[in-house]
């Protein structure tokens, strides 16, 4: 009888922990618009900060995990790629903007809008210094 | 007397002015890796890959934010920033190097052709020495596409697979790389 009972709970644990494992290894991105903000900023003090030490904006602003930040200015130029996703630049007052990356982007939004963004940092270009944000979404 | 350092500036100056002229550029190339093995299939994209190329002289630079390379699933998106790219401590990837086969003469012909891009590639902190075909189509409006697919291993940069996920993660990653170019 003790030893059914050990094996039905190791199946039941075996079980339970193979769910979660699964449910972990399938487990997508968190949807950017739930999700807390972290920091809060403009478009030209973000650039300002990687400008003046990237470093510290990078663990600032990037983070050692992923976390959503939200950047507030107005919006530069905006456009849609071949895949559907739209790209808009922030203006931060320099040729370097802040480039954010959406899925869908509001209908009223057009160059010139001032608009908050809730998005992901990952950092900043060698090339060209822009800052770029992934899976963004407007700010409520 | 005015005159003839103006001249003899705007002389000194012409050809960087010529090269300056030949820049083309994107801001959002894709770089896309794939890992095939029995156990898993592996997949990533970054759609915010710069790169500049001087079709004169045939230098070119790209610029990889390691972080903006996006999976479908958030666990290997982590464990790859985390555990195999260490992206905290090498957050960037690069390559530098010349482009042979395309040339102004190219530029000015629309149409396909076959190119070989030498240099340095960096990543996780490693330069090695790499050279890889490739192909640029050229359109009628001047812009031109490049695309390359090519292989490279881990172990040849330094990133370490742990024992137990060695058989989920292929030895040999297939890299592909699509960038629209445009005149600066």
């Amino acid at each position: 009888m003790r030893i059914k009972t050990i094996i039905a709970v190791g199946a039941v644990v075996a079980v339970v922990a193979g769910v979660f494992a699964w449910r972990e290894y399938s487990r997508g991105h968190k949807d950017t618009a739930s999700r807390e903000v972290a920091q809060t900023i403009t478009a030209g003090d973000l650039l300002a900060a990687f400008r003046a030490d990237e470093a510290a904006a990078t663990a600032r602003f990037v983070g050692t995990s992923e976390q959503v930040i939200a950047v507030s200015g107005i919006i530069r130029e905006m456009g849609q790629e071949a895949d559907g996703r739209w790209n808009v630049t922030l203006e931060t007052g320099e040729d370097p903007g802040v480039e954010c990356e959406f899925t869908a982007v509001p209908t009223q939004w057009t160059t010139g809008t001032q608009v908050t963004v809730k998005g992901i940092c990952t950092g900043m270009d060698d090339l060209f210094g822009h800052i770029l944000m992934q899976r963004c979404v407007a700010a409520e | 007397m005015k005159n003839h350092r103006s001249i003899l500036l705007t002389l000194a100056l012409l050809p960087m002015l010529a090269s300056a002229q030949e820049r083309y550029a994107t801001r959002s190339g894709l770089i896309s890796f794939f890992s095939e093995t029995p156990v898993e299939n592996i997949e990533a994209h970054n759609r915010k890959v710069s790169s500049v190329l001087d079709v004169t002289s045939g230098a070119f630079q790209f610029a990889v934010v390691i972080k903006s390379f996006e999976f479908e699933k958030a666990l290997m998106q982590e464990h790859f920033n985390e555990n195999y790219m260490e992206s905290n401590t090498y957050p960037k990837a690069d390559f530098k190097g010349t482009v042979e086969g395309f040339g102004s003469a190219q530029l000015a012909t629309p149409g396909e052709h076959k190119v070989t891009v030498s240099g340095d590639l960096t990543i996780h902190g490693v330069t090695q020495k790499v050279s890889h075909p490739g192909t640029i189509t050229v359109a009628k409006d001047g812009t031109f596409k490049a695309v390359s697919d090519f292989i490279i291993k881990p172990e040849d940069h330094g990133i370490k697979i742990p024992g137990v996920v060695r058989k989920n993660i292929a030895e040999e990653i297939t890299v592909k790389v699509r960038m629209d170019y445009a005149k600066m």
